[in-house]
């Protein structure tokens, strides 16, 4: 995961965090975002969006920015137009979120150029990102050929629950 | 997990505004992809997409309604899931294709099919 270069376009004084509104898992983990990053006094450090539906909307904020590729990879739209992408994103998130801060500074500890934190956090958010359909995300397209079998599983346990549930 | 596409858009949007127009009063093929932005099937659909409408661009007038905002086009035609590309010729629907179809030699297949077999 990378981050895109600034083309000079301020998005906001704050960071804006897109996330697929369509998807639950991506829903329940912005609107938590949005929940903490928000401090008793009703400041946020930075704000949650759904993408929504209009690609002009988002090259607004940055030109380069496909409304494929947001709901594609979790975006995160830096002040400066500048966007961070997946794992990357979510250690600027991280670094921000007054409960998580402290932890958050172990993605920046490089040892010999490579911070295995960070990378820890790419793989983390890459299995979380293709192991959605487990949960019930119907609109993330082909599940990965590891995660078919979960999501079988998981259709088999939702069936057997509702059909176990006494009828109201 | 990523589908990066050119900027440059081959297939028109539209809108139940446009709609009519573009396709109702339209004398010649036209094929409209019903989607949503947050579907990832049209997500892998799309630069195949791109492809079959630059290709048929002098045969048939390709569009999208996105269906997460056009709710009365998509009950209008039946849209049950997506992607879902409808052909229309005259402006009556003459063939429909469901799912995607990521080899560009059936995708093209699938718009041509519904107009040849009506000249036939």
């Amino acid at each position: 995961m990378t981050e895109v270069q600034s083309v000079g376009v301020a998005a906001d004084t704050k960071p804006i965090l897109l996330y697929n509104d369509e998807c639950a898992v991506c829903r329940h983990i912005g609107e938590w975002v949005r929940r903490v990053s928000t401090n008793a006094a009703g400041e946020t450090r930075l704000l949650g969006r759904p993408i929504g539906d209009d690609p002009a909307v988002l090259r607004l904020l940055n030109p380069h920015l496909t409304i494929w590729d947001a709901y594609a990879t979790i975006h995160l739209v830096m002040p400066d137009g500048s966007m961070k992408l997946g794992g990357e994103a979510v250690a600027e998130v991280l670094r921000r979120l007054p409960a998580t801060r402290g932890f958050a500074r172990c993605f920046s500890v490089r040892i010999f150029g490579w911070r295995p934190c960070q990378s820890l956090l790419n793989l983390a958010y890459l299995i979380l990102a293709d192991s959605r359909p487990i949960f019930g995300c119907e609109s993330c397209g082909t599940t990965a050929a590891w995660v078919r079998p979960f999501v079988w599983l998981g259709k088999r346990l939702r069936s057997r629950d509702v059909t176990a549930r006494p009828p109201a | 997990m990523s589908a990066t596409i050119d900027v440059a858009d081959a297939i028109g949007t539209l809108t139940h505004s446009t709609f009519k127009r573009a396709v109702d009063e339209n004398i010649g093929p036209v094929a409209v992809e019903f989607m949503s932005y947050g579907c990832g099937h049209c997500a892998e659909l799309e630069p195949v997409l791109q492809e079959a409408a630059e290709l048929l661009k002098s045969e048939v007038a390709c569009y999208r309604v996105n269906v997460a905002v056009e709710h009365g086009l998509a009950a209008e035609y039946r849209i049950t899931g997506t992607p879902t590309i409808v052909m229309f010729a005259q402006g009556a629907e003459a063939g429909r294709v469901e799912g995607s179809a990521p080899q560009l030699a059936a995708l093209v297949a699938a718009i041509r099919g519904p107009f040849e077999s009506q000249h036939d």
